[in-house]
């Protein structure tokens, strides 16, 4: 498929892919949530069942992982992206206190992940697993006898990732291959699953934007504990003592910006691009910058990436960019088959400078 | 900065502190203005609001900041994070 095929897969119907980005551990024993209390940056206030999305972060306070932690009776399941299962292990004996009794399995190759997103994506996991998907919250898992759901998702649509066992995962992706298809979908690369992260305002921690930043400045302050200790915690303190200078911003342009170009207004430069993509959703290109802390905010078009040929214009911009399909089908009453009468606004509401 | 630039972010800061405020004293949040970022989402993941929290919201929004939003088909587009509801914000003082 096409990258513009396979955005529309995403957008606007089911989306197959494959994870090999993300590592699975089970950490399990008595003391499971204190040692993975102990390297995350968020308060591990979650149920059995519940996910949360937390941070691991390194001493200078940059994210080195995007993790989700899913407490499961006496362990918990971390999905992660940034860092290897042997990096992850070590910061735990870094970190953890030596006495708690853990034991850490890695659940690859045993397990692999795919996953199934787009506003149909619930159609799809209902039809090869079982209906009740439908009820299943956002942020919650639960096991079946092939593996385990995960009802997450990083680009705005629904969204699920399968831990499915690896002996059954062939099977699993050929019958979900075929319900995706039937939805509109297919199998989608994972370019166009940060495009559609970067759309809707994910952090991705495998981007270069993290490189020298704290959460302060990624605007995942939500994602940073204010009560406990845990590693980066010292360096964010001081930067929140000294005060951040600049913040990620997210903007509209109609092309001609990529990654790393410098951003200026009439009087001089004003920041950088740190991630950039043409969105066929919006017709130009999506971006985020890091700008000075006085001028990181929506609705300003006074900016320009300057080129030998031409100033390219851009408009910052409130995210999520995008009004997803997502927002408005209700599984309970909307099918793929009837989405004609589901009320189709653009799913870009904006415009280009 | 130009004149017109320092003056629409002066009225967005005023707005955006005004809604981290609201969102701090009327729906509760256990959590400093100055820590609520601007695109965190409000719902789910982020600030981790709910159905009956957003009924709240909408009623806060009103009575505070005059933006009815009950009923309107955009709703949901509006309220996603601290920015898109000070975009809302925003746009009433740009009515006729």
């Amino acid at each position: 498929m096409s990258l513009e095929d396979e955005y529309r897969s995403v957008r606007h119907g089911a989306a197959l892919s494959r994870m090999d980005h993300v590592g699975i551990v089970r950490v399990s024993g008595g003391d499971a949530t204190e040692a993975v209390d102990a390297i995350c940056s968020g308060d591990l206030w979650v149920r059995d069942g519940r996910m949360l999305q937390t941070l691991i972060l390194g001493e200078q306070g940059q994210p080195v992982a995007d993790v989700y932690v899913c407490p499961d009776d006496d362990a918990c399941i971390l999905m992660f992206e940034g860092i290897t299962t042997e990096a992850l292990s070590a910061c735990l004996a870094q970190y953890a206190d030596p006495e708690l009794a853990i034991e850490l399995e890695d659940l690859r190759p045993a397990y692999e992940l795919i996953s199934v997103n787009g506003p149909y994506a619930w159609e799809a996991l209902s039809k090869w697993l079982t209906p009740d998907v439908i009820g299943l919250p956002y942020l919650s898992f639960y096991h079946f006898d092939r593996g385990t759901c995960f009802r997450g998702g990083k680009t705005g649509e629904y969204g699920y990732d399968l831990a499915i066992r690896s002996d059954q995962v062939g099977r699993a992706w050929e019958a979900l291959l075929e319900h995706v298809s039937a939805l509109g979908g297919g199998e989608v690369s994972l370019e166009t699953l940060d495009l559609c992260a970067l759309e809707n305002g994910f952090f991705s921690v495998r981007h270069a934007s993290a490189e020298g930043l704290t959460p302060l400045e990624l605007q995942l302050q939500w994602r940073v504990s204010a009560r406990k200790s845990f590693p980066g915690a010292t360096a964010i303190e001081e930067r929140r003592a000294k005060g951040m200078a600049r913040r990620l911003t997210h903007f509209v342009a109609r092309e001609g910006v990529k990654t790393g170009d410098p951003i200026r207004d009439a009087d001089g430069p004003v920041g950088q691009v740190t991630a950039a993509a043409f969105s066929p959703g919006i017709g130009g290109v999506a971006g985020m910058a890091l700008l000075d802390l006085s001028v990181a905010h929506p609705g300003i078009d006074a900016f320009f990436v300057p080129t030998p040929n031409a100033d390219r214009p851009i408009r910052t911009v409130s995210s999520p960019l995008l009004f997803n399909r997502s927002l408005l089908i209700d599984p309970h009453q909307h099918t793929y088959a009837t989405r004609d009468q589901t009320s189709d606004p653009p799913l870009w509401l904006g415009s280009l400078p | 900065m130009t004149t017109d630039l320092s003056d629409y972010v002066s009225s967005r800061v005023a707005v955006l502190d005004g809604v981290r405020r609201m969102l701090r004293d009327a729906m509760k949040l256990r959590i400093e203005p100055e820590s609520i970022d601007p695109d965190v989402p409000l719902f789910g993941t982020g600030l981790g609001m709910d159905s009956v929290d957003a009924v709240e919201l909408v009623v806060q929004l009103d009575a505070v900041f005059g933006l009815t939003l009950a009923g309107s088909p955009w709703v949901s587009a509006k309220l996603r994070t601290v920015n898109t509801i000070v975009d809302a914000i925003m746009e009433l003082g740009d009515e006729p």
